[in-house]
């Protein structure tokens, strides 16, 4: 790790974690279908900086480019699944409230 | 030859996607025909020998490799994406959606294959994401509100479990600059941060107990399983979580972490709470697809007992009970879907004496349930014990002890479905009920003589099939 890797390291580092905090809590605190996708995608990105940090600190660019290009399109999968169901529920329950996803229990 | 595996379902995927309207009726016929494949693959030795493709092909050659325990999960994977495709006919009627969830079904088909096979941490990543996405477009297929729900509980949990394994990925980058298994052992064995590494493992197990829904990890398994339609709780129950989580997870601890003393406790203890409060909340439950799904739970803190024990008679018997859990777990629910296409409703409370009128699904679910729940000798007998044995073998009385406690349990909650759904003199409500059609008996009748075989047959299966999987 060089000098100059160290330096970057601790506030990417802190930026991730926070990134990281905010997307946890934007998830379990939040009643809106949307918003949880959102901190979803927080979550997500947080992961993708990190990759990036990795693959900076330890000279992996090339191999870290390419699975965070992957990762990428894997989100941009889940996340379209992720808006379609949420339009479903939409469609049945005129709402977006996660309150009201109480049917299933036991 | 192994990458055949995911290429010719790939390639059918694209095929029949190209297909006029009236050809996409075959698409059903294509599924079936990449089970039949598999299944055959999988006792192929040349199809299993890791040659390179020849000529142009070769562009598509991954890092993939099968051991015997991959083996047994691709026939796993085989024989219940098999009987869950026969089990759609009443449940999937419309032309269209029928073509959708053929598609759907070969991805998943895929992307579990993928998984099984890889030997690169991120490609099982990407395997993993393609198998989860098709399984939440598949429950949600019928666009119905419970589907919905469940559905959109099982991606958050998911997708929470997938950034989860990202960022232990990234630590193992971070340690090992590799993303191959082996690469990735070696590095482990000679660096110096070892409060990294324990991080990483903590991390990346956090991530697979989410997906494989063990206890303090479970709340979106039962919605999940309960509000898909029946073949795709047939085909969650049977592989999807057992691979995505439980296979994943002995997969990572055998080749890569390896066994520690912390790691076995952490272990030993999330299948002893699964398998104890699993077995437990089943009891309580009014659905019967839900109680099939605690019951999924229990058996899968069942398998993490045996693969906690980390001694080759442990893993062992880990492995056989995931194959005898596929079996026994795919026959229960087909019969779940048998009394629904019936009866028109899961609510046990509203079902009795169905064996009378449904003789072959009544008479196999006693099977599977007796399977199930330990009673020789059927299957689910030898694997328990192996499981006993094993953790009896490493000096582990006390859970050895509870074990055995919790499968009586588990015999408890089966004879109370057993009581309520089959057994009995039906009542009035039941009069016009009749046995399932072929394509919902015939699956049945197929799992139970499977359940039959292997218990009667066990010492050649465990000697040919089961044993070879530790020799390493």
């Amino acid at each position: 790790m060089s000098a100059q890797a160290l330096t970057l390291f601790w506030p990417f580092c802190l930026f991730i974690v926070v990134l990281f905090v905010i997307g946890f809590y934007c998830l379990l605190v939040t009643f809106n279908l949307i918003r949880a996708l959102i901190g979803l995608e927080l979550l997500i990105k947080a992961v993708t900086l990190l990759l990036v940090l990795v693959g900076y600190v330890t000279a992996h660019e090339a191999l870290v480019q390419s699975l965070v290009i992957t990762l990428i399109v894997m989100e941009v999968v889940i996340i379209a699944v992720a808006a379609g169901i949420a339009l479903g529920l939409h469609r049945h329950n005129k709402n977006l409230d996660t309150r009201q996803l109480r049917n299933l229990k036991g | 030859m192994l990458s055949l595996m995911i290429l010719i379902p790939l390639a059918c995927l694209l095929l029949i996607s190209f297909l006029p309207l009236k050809g996409k009726r075959v698409a059903f016929a294509v599924v079936m025909a990449l089970a039949f494949f598999q299944i055959y693959a999988v006792f192929s030795p040349s199809i299993m020998a890791n040659r390179h493709l020849p000529g142009l092909a070769s562009v598509f050659n991954f890092t993939l490799a099968v051991d015997s325990l991959s083996r047994i999960m691709l026939l796993c994977i085989g024989i219940v994406i098999f009987i869950a495709l026969l089990a759609a006919g009443p449940f999937v009627k419309e032309e269209d959606k029928r073509f959708y969830f053929s598609g759907l079904m070969i991805l998943e088909l895929m992307g579990l294959n993928g998984v099984v096979m890889v030997r690169d941490i991120f490609s099982m990543y990407v395997f993993w994401e393609v198998a989860a996405a098709a399984s939440f477009v598949l429950i949600a297929l019928e666009k119905k509100r419970d589907p919905l729900e469940g559905a959109f509980k099982y991606l958050i949990f998911s997708s929470v479990a997938t950034v989860f394994v990202l960022s232990a990925i990234a630590i193992i980058l971070l340690i090992s600059g590799s993303t191959s298994f082996t690469d990735i052992r070696v590095a482990l064995l000679v660096t110096p941060h070892s409060n990294l590494i324990i991080l990483a493992v903590g991390v990346f197990l956090a991530g697979l107990f989410m997906k494989a829904g063990v206890m303090p990890f479970h709340g979106y398994l039962p919605d999940a399983y309960a509000s898909a339609p029946a073949p795709v709780s047939i085909l969650l129950a049977g592989v999807v979580t057992k691979t995505l989580g439980v296979y994943t997870a002995m997969r990572i601890v055998i080749d890569i972490f390896g066994f520690s003393t912390a790691l076995k406790s952490i272990l030993l203890c999330i299948g002893l709470i699964s398998a104890i409060f699993g077995a437990l909340a089943a009891m309580g439950q009014k659905d019967l697809k839900r109680l099939l799904a605690y019951s999924s739970i229990s058996q899968v803190g069942y398998i993490f007992l045996g693969f906690g024990c980390g001694t080759p008679l442990g893993i062992a018997a880990a492995i056989f009970h995931i194959f005898n859990h596929t079996v026994f777990k795919s026959l229960l629910f087909v019969n779940a879907a048998a009394v629904e296409d019936r009866l028109g409703t899961l609510d046990m409370g509203r079902m009795s004496g169905l064996a009378s009128r449904m003789p072959i699904t009544g008479t196999t679910s006693v099977l599977a349930s007796l399977s199930l729940s330990g009673v020789p000798p059927l299957a689910g007998f030898w694997s328990k014990l192996f499981i006993i044995l094993a953790l009896w073998q490493s000096g582990l009385y006390g859970v050895a002890v509870t074990a055995v406690l919790t499968s009586l349990l588990t015999l408890a909650y089966m004879l109370l479905l057993q009581r309520r759904v089959f057994f009995g003199t039906p009542e009035k409500n039941m009069a016009g009920v009749v046995e399932a059609g072929f394509n919902l008996t015939l699956p049945a009748v197929i799992l139970a003589i499977l359940i039959a075989g292997v218990g009667l047959f066990f010492p050649y299966v465990v000697h040919t099939v089961i044993f070879p999987v530790v020799s390493f």
